[in-house]
């Protein structure tokens, strides 16, 4: 999960809510829109090669950039939607009551804007791109915020490692959801241990405990029992041998799960190269694929199945249809004005 | 313009307008976005014009300082009020597009092209009346249908049926990946003002003796309206006999607003049932909702909900940015416009 939690230095110059305060508010808003079935877009956003920007051209650049950064993506979304930076200069925003096609479109239209923003730095023109990731929750699995953000997280890692200046919708929710709830589990789990031992004194419990304390010794003794340790009372035990049974009790449960963790991990490890090798082969695709365009001087469009998967089709296969349709407007507007030069009923500059 | 076009030697500023009834929003390609009420106001004597030391002003400044004006809107369902041919509204909205093209800071040396949207049925006096106001301030102008324009700004070009809610009207439009012809394009008044009037009504009923204004009823409606079965309370306060009085306005607002869905259904189902049957599944479940009127809360789902009973289900998208919805896509078509285009129409 990504680290929200610390203020980041830059909050007031960018004049941002700090990552936490954000996290909150994005939160509640993910809840809200679960309880009131409306859809939230979620988008991981970084500028490409950020660090070795600020390498070159000094850490004010780094800041001069990701200010103006900030203020183009405030511009061109509402002031209902969440914008957070990251510790990391990597930006998470959400935004309620936003169809899953109008979060591509914005991402299209975000990653357009920074486009046209230019930079000068010791006399050189500098352009920026942004990577982004998209998630939404209109995935059946896109029941948790973390689940959200990770897949974002993902589809940006993707637009990242493919050259940046992209946007990518990875749809590994199943898989997220997954690793959130292994985690949740083994967080549980150990919150019962901490807890279990810390309740258990060091010196014997006295004869009159409370109820509570009474209830929590008969179900160590019972747990104890089972695994074969022979005690009579709850006076007997120490702290260490409780806390040396409750650790056997953990490795039996962690190795009767463990066929079912390998087989996560198995299934992890499988879908991470299989993401590795998609991101790279779908590079060389797209480089193969506008070198052979380029040879025989072919419009790419439908042909492009990169580009068509990944959202990034610039429209290529609707351009014969909509010069039709500029010539239509044309056309029509072209006959309207001829009617106004020859319409004597209308005023002239009155 | 004629003028000043000899300078303008340093490119082209493409504007995309959506001259609304209601408000006014200019798209601009240097990257200015604006919006204005659509409200024009004259100082009324002399008095006036030396306190306000202005000859005309716009939007909210003109609606607050109304008392001392004579105050305009210049459009009415869309278009200019009386064809162009009452000179008054005609030099208003002259003025109102003067002013959304200076808040777009086009360059003294850049030409300007502006496309337009008008309503999808505007008579050709309407279009005409409107390329007249906008000749003035622009170097080229066409015009568009106002929901081709929001289709073609998200990029919706087939099988894709607008709802597109101003004040004025409600144009529905079917898009197929052609221009849309004036069968798939269907006007009704039933918009935001006709919810206003609506509401008033039912203040009325719930307080006959309270005192308000359009201007009221309108900015209550934009605060408040919703049509889900469950919503927040609506709870008002308008002055009675000067008194400042709570109304409870909870089922006034969501009876207002609901008196629009049974219209728009309406359209829908003619220009469903007309398409090509192997389509028509497709088409009902790519129904983008756009303009001001969409922002009532939970209209999509009571949209989707009347189309379920009518024509089985349904499934309604809302554009992203109402407010701009329409100048997006007027800007992207100005842009795609070849130039030779631009040209003729100078």
């Amino acid at each position: 999960m990504p680290e929200f939690r610390t203020l980041h230095a830059g909050d007031a110059v960018h004049g941002l809510f700090s990552p936490s305060e954000v996290e909150e508010l994005m939160r509640v808003e993910f809840a809200r829109a679960e309880r009131h079935k409306y859809p939230v877009v979620c988008m991981a956003l970084g500028v490409d090669r950020l660090a070795q920007l600020a390498d070159l051209y000094g850490y004010e650049s780094k800041e001069e950039v990701l200010r103006a950064v900030v203020s183009v993506l405030r511009a061109e979304t509402r002031d209902s939607d969440f914008l957070c930076l990251r510790q990391d200069d990597r930006l998470v925003a959400l935004f309620p009551h936003t169809a899953p096609e109008f979060g591509a479109f914005l991402a299209k239209k975000l990653l357009a804007a920074i486009k046209k923003q230019r930079f000068e730095r010791d006399g050189r023109q500098l352009r920026v791109t942004l990577s982004i990731g998209v998630a939404h929750n209109r995935h059946e699995k896109a029941i948790s915020f973390e689940t959200l953000v990770r897949v974002a997280e993902e589809g940006f890692a993707v637009a990242d490692q493919g050259g940046g200046d992209r946007l990518v919708e990875t749809e590994l929710y199943q898989l997220f959801e997954k690793k959130r709830r292994q985690e949740e589990l083994a967080k549980e789990r150990k919150e019962l241990f901490d807890g279990i031992l810390a309740a258990i004194p060091r010196t014997p419990a006295p004869a009159a405990a409370a109820p509570g304390g009474d209830k929590l010794g008969e179900t160590l003794l019972e747990i104890l029992k089972s695994l074969g340790l022979s005690v009579s009372s709850f006076e007997d035990l120490d702290k260490d041998a409780i806390a040396t049974a409750i650790s056997r009790m953990a490795d039996a449960k962690a190795s009767a799960k463990a066929g079912e963790v390998d087989e996560a991990k198995r299934t992890i490890d499988m879908l991470e190269r299989r993401i590795g090798k998609l991101t790279h082969a779908l590079g060389v695709t797209e480089e193969e694929l506008q070198r052979i365009a380029a040879m025989k001087n072919v419009e790419l469009g439908e042909a492009s199945i990169y580009r068509t998967v990944q959202g990034l089709s610039d429209d290529a296969r609707d351009k014969e249809r909509k010069r039709e349709m500029m010539k239509d407007i044309f056309h029509a507007n072209f006959e309207l004005k001829k009617r106004l030069s020859g319409h004597a009923d209308v005023p002239k500059g009155a | 313009m004629a003028e000043t076009q000899s300078r303008k030697d340093h490119g082209v500023l493409y504007l995309g307008i959506d001259l609304g009834t209601s408000r006014t929003s200019v798209a601009a390609s240097n990257g200015v976005r604006a919006t204005v009420l659509s409200y024009v106001g004259y100082p009324k004597d002399v008095v006036s014009k030396k306190l306000l030391q202005k000859d005309v002003l716009f939007g909210e400044e003109a609606l607050e300082k109304r008392l001392a004006l004579r105050l305009y809107r210049p459009l009415a369902q869309g278009v200019i009020q009386g064809d162009g041919k009452d000179a008054e509204n005609l030099k208003a909205a002259q003025d109102l597009i003067g002013e959304i093209l200076r808040r777009a800071k086009p360059r003294a040396d850049e030409l300007v092209y502006a496309v337009i949207g008008a309503p999808a049925q505007a008579s050709i006096q309407n279009k005409q009346a409107i390329l007249e106001a906008a000749r003035k301030s622009v170097d080229s102008v066409m015009l568009c249908s106002e929901p081709f324009s929001v289709a073609y700004g998200q990029d919706m070009l087939d099988d894709v049926l607008v709802i597109d809610i101003g004040a004025g009207t409600t144009d529905l439009c079917r898009m197929h990946g052609t221009m849309p012809e004036e069968s798939d394009q269907i006007t009704n008044t039933c918009a935001g003002d006709f919810v206003d009037e609506e509401l008033a009504k039912e203040i009325k009923k719930v307080a006959p003796e309270a005192q308000f204004t359009k201007e009221m009823v309108k900015a209550l409606k934009e605060k408040h309206s919703a049509v889900m079965e469950r919503m927040e309370p609506v709870i008002v306060h308008l002055p009675v006999h000067g008194k400042p009085t709570a109304i409870d306005l909870t089922e006034g607002m969501r009876a207002a607003c609901k008196r629009i869905i049974p219209p728009i259904v309406e359209g829908l189902t003619r220009l469903i049932a007309t398409f090509d049957p192997e389509f028509q599944e497709r088409l009902k479940n790519r129904v983008l909702l756009a303009g001001g009127g969409s922002q009532i809360k939970g209209l999509d789902v009571a949209i989707e909900a009347a189309m379920k009973e009518r024509l089985g289900g349904g499934k309604v998208m809302r554009v992203e940015e109402p407010v701009y919805g329409g100048a997006n896509g007027a800007l992207k078509i100005a842009h795609d416009m070849p130039a030779e285009y631009w040209e003729k129409l100078k």
